[in-house]
């Protein structure tokens, strides 16, 4: 059996009438990065929320560190909700230390953290700053801060990158890999793709309540074939007759997904009927397409106009 | 979950909440507003006073009589309006020479627009006539005993006979006015506190919801510690105000004049030393009663808006529960007093008033037993309330389609 932070199984909860979570299983890794990807509505955040404790599930178990109970480990865990909120005539150093001293850190050592975390966050000048007088991507980072303050053993965010410029995002990045190296479990949910791909070892893809998809980021990306972009040397109409269906022309280019059996026997016939080989190249298709590909185009519709909000 | 670590995370909450409401300006101006509330009062009452002394100052007492009574009329009217009380509203003393006819002299006075005489007395001591303006009753009965002392003392001569020493002295043992006094104090007092500070627990609320730190402190808390964490860090504020008011009025009589001080040392109570401690305690249980109900209501409302809706109707229910205990304050041996120490929002300010009054110790066990049963009751249904109103899920977002 695997050593789990978070195992989940059969997670249902209601809202009335509506069903927001119907049956989730989720099983994430210690010390990995994993993400929890899904259009928004999907139910990650009621999930997230289920998992930690704040909101109990109407049916199925969860376990977090080990404990059936999440409220015993809250001590040992890291949350940032989706709705960002600080006190905001509180200072930076005093955010980040409140933050601590409610999962059981001392003031003192709080106070000294938050400076050091500041200081390597390249917000050490605004330690001394309040809230208020703080953009929204650097509040957002001092919340972040508040909460890892405490090195928590689990660190769960929700819609981290969500209102960040890209050097903020950057900037996020590299705690979230600080904090997987430093021997964390990162649990975070997205509809951003590329945030999932370069950081997520494992992802669950939720829709409309459930889980579409368990595994690695490889895994899911495997789920579609690849695709290949030809360009003949020489070109020619009965090109078309030898690629797969899907094949498409432009630009003197051929452009078609690779056959299940490879592609070899493939350019063995082309270079045979003398259209020869300028260029080739093969995409694995990405994350998004995966998504895409699980969810359905509605789904990635939402994602696209939140992510472009 | 453990006790200590429950109280460890109410605590970091109250202490949030206790720096932040107490190292503002605001709570400075919240601290002082008694002082300026009676400050307004005594500049209102000083400019209704100048108000009404302008007219005063052309306000006049006559005495139309020869220039030989003069000067012992002056000095009679100066001994006079030592011994009659609010001879600073009584009008100046002017004495005019009698000129033959008086009545008509006296009807010219009253048609002077220089002055504003009230009353003017002229013809022989023993059978004076006082003429005065409607409603000026005193001033002619003033003038009146002015011509009774001139009589004597022409007939007596001017020999001082009697030099008084006053001096000014306080009960040993209270009086039942002064025990009644204090028991309507004690009442007033805790109402006053209570609506004064219970209050800012509804505000404690509104702050979470609107900085939306709600789901981080629920998050790292059980929502039961984050309640009393609130209503912990809003009572240490409070604690704050009665500690600096209380440490003041202990010590005003001393700052008083004499007569004041005798008055408020006249404020006897019952129960004997034992009276701070049993006000402050039924003031914890108030305030812990109320603020409880405010901190519920609070979790409800969303906007500052539906918070003064809610605190309407439960402002007006903290008046009735002191209409209430004001009146068994009043009647501490009546039903309705019974019924006042009963009911659990009016228990408190009718128990404190009872310790006025009454000497007997152990009602206010009785009391103090009954009212903490309604404080877990009430702190019970109110986290429960708590609970539900500040963690509402947003729901998904509705994707809207274009028009085809």
């Amino acid at each position: 059996m695997r050593d789990l932070a978070v195992s989940a199984s059969g997670l249902v909860k209601r809202f009335g009438e509506r069903i927001a979570v119907n049956g989730v299983d989720i099983a994430v890794p210690r010390g990995q990065i994993y993400g929890v990807l899904g259009p928004n509505g999907a139910g990650k955040t009621t999930s997230l929320r289920m998992l930690l404790g704040i909101i109990e599930p109407d049916e199925g178990e969860r376990t977090l560190l080990g404990s059936a109970s999440p409220r015993d480990m809250s001590d040992r865990v890291g949350y940032l909700p989706e709705e960002r909120g600080l006190y905001p005539n509180m200072k930076c150093r005093e955010a980040i230390a409140f933050m601590g001293a409610l999962r059981g850190l001392p003031w003192s050592v709080g106070r000294k953290r938050a400076r050091d975390l500041l200081d390597s966050a390249g917000l050490g000048h605004a330690a001394d700053d309040k809230i208020r007088k703080l953009s929204k991507g650097m509040a957002q980072l001092v919340q972040l801060l508040g909460s890892v303050v405490h090195a928590p053993d689990l660190l769960v965010l929700d819609e981290p990158f969500s209102g960040l410029d890209p050097v903020n995002q950057e900037r996020l990045e590299q705690l979230i890999r600080a904090e997987r190296d430093r021997g964390a479990t990162v649990l975070f949910s997205t509809h951003v793709m590329a945030h999932a791909e370069r950081l997520c070892e494992h992802i669950s893809i939720i829709a409309g309540g459930t889980v579409r998809f368990e595994g690695t980021v490889d895994a899911a990306r495997a789920l579609l074939p690849a695709r290949a972009q030809y360009t003949p040397r020489q070109d020619a109409p009965e090109i078309a007759a030898m690629l797969p269906p899907d094949a498409l022309h432009e630009k003197g280019a051929w452009r078609f997904t690779v056959p299940e059996d490879g592609i070899e026997s493939l350019l063995v016939q082309l270079i045979e009927a003398g259209h020869g080989i300028s260029g080739l190249s093969i995409e694995r298709p990405g994350l998004h397409d995966a998504f895409v590909r699980i969810v359905g185009a509605d789904a990635l519709a939402d994602a696209q106009t939140e992510a472009d909000a | 979950m453990s006790t200590a670590r429950f109280l460890r995370q109410a605590l970091t909450i109250a202490r949030r909440d206790i720096t932040a409401t107490v190292m503002t300006p605001t709570f400075l101006l919240f601290l002082l507003s008694p002082l300026l509330m009676i400050s307004f009062g005594v500049i209102g009452s000083m400019s209704a006073t100048s108000a009404a002394s302008s007219g005063e100052a052309r306000q006049r007492l006559i005495v139309i009589a020869p220039d030989a009574q003069r000067e012992r009329i002056v000095r009679i009217d100066r001994e006079l309006r030592r011994v009659f009380t609010r001879d600073d509203v009584r009008p100046k003393l002017q004495v005019d020479r009698a000129n033959g006819d008086s009545a008509r002299q006296a009807r010219a006075l009253f048609d002077d627009a220089a002055i504003e005489p009230t009353a003017i007395l002229y013809g022989p001591m023993e059978r004076p006539t006082i003429v005065r303006r409607v409603g000026a009753k005193a001033e002619g009965r003033y003038l009146a005993v002015l011509a009774a002392q001139l009589l004597r003392a022409e007939r007596a001569g001017d020999a001082v006979t009697s030099t008084p020493r006053f001096e000014t002295v306080g009960r040993e043992v209270p009086s039942e006015s002064g025990k009644g006094q204090s028991a309507y104090f004690a009442t007033l007092g805790i109402f006053f506190l209570t609506l004064m500070l219970s209050g800012q627990a509804v505000g404690a609320m509104a702050e979470e919801r609107s900085n939306k730190v709600i789901e981080v402190l629920a998050a790292a808390v059980p929502l039961e510690s984050v309640f009393f964490g609130k209503l912990l860090g809003a009572f240490g504020s409070a604690l704050l105000f009665v500690g600096f008011w209380g440490t003041l009025l202990v010590n005003l009589p001393r700052l008083l004049p004499p007569d004041v001080a005798g008055f408020v040392s006249n404020l006897g109570v019952a129960v004997g030393p034992l009276f701070p401690l049993l006000f402050i305690g039924y003031f914890v249980m108030s305030y812990l009663l109320q603020s409880a109900v405010f901190l519920g209501v609070g979790s409800l409302a969303s906007t500052q808006r539906e918070i003064q809706m809610l605190s309407l109707p439960i402002t007006i229910f903290q008046f009735a529960m002191f209409g209430l205990a004001s009146y068994a304050a009043g009647n501490p041996q009546s039903q309705v007093a019974a019924v006042a120490a009963i009911v659990p929002f009016s228990s408190p300010m009718t128990m404190a008033a009872r310790a006025a009054t009454i000497p007997a110790l152990w009602p206010h066990l009785l009391a103090f037993v009954w009212q903490a049963l309604w404080v877990g009751i009430t702190l019970t249904i109110a986290a429960r309330l708590f609970r539900r109103g500040v963690l509402k899920s947003a729901g998904p977002k509705r994707r809207r389609k274009a028009p085809a």
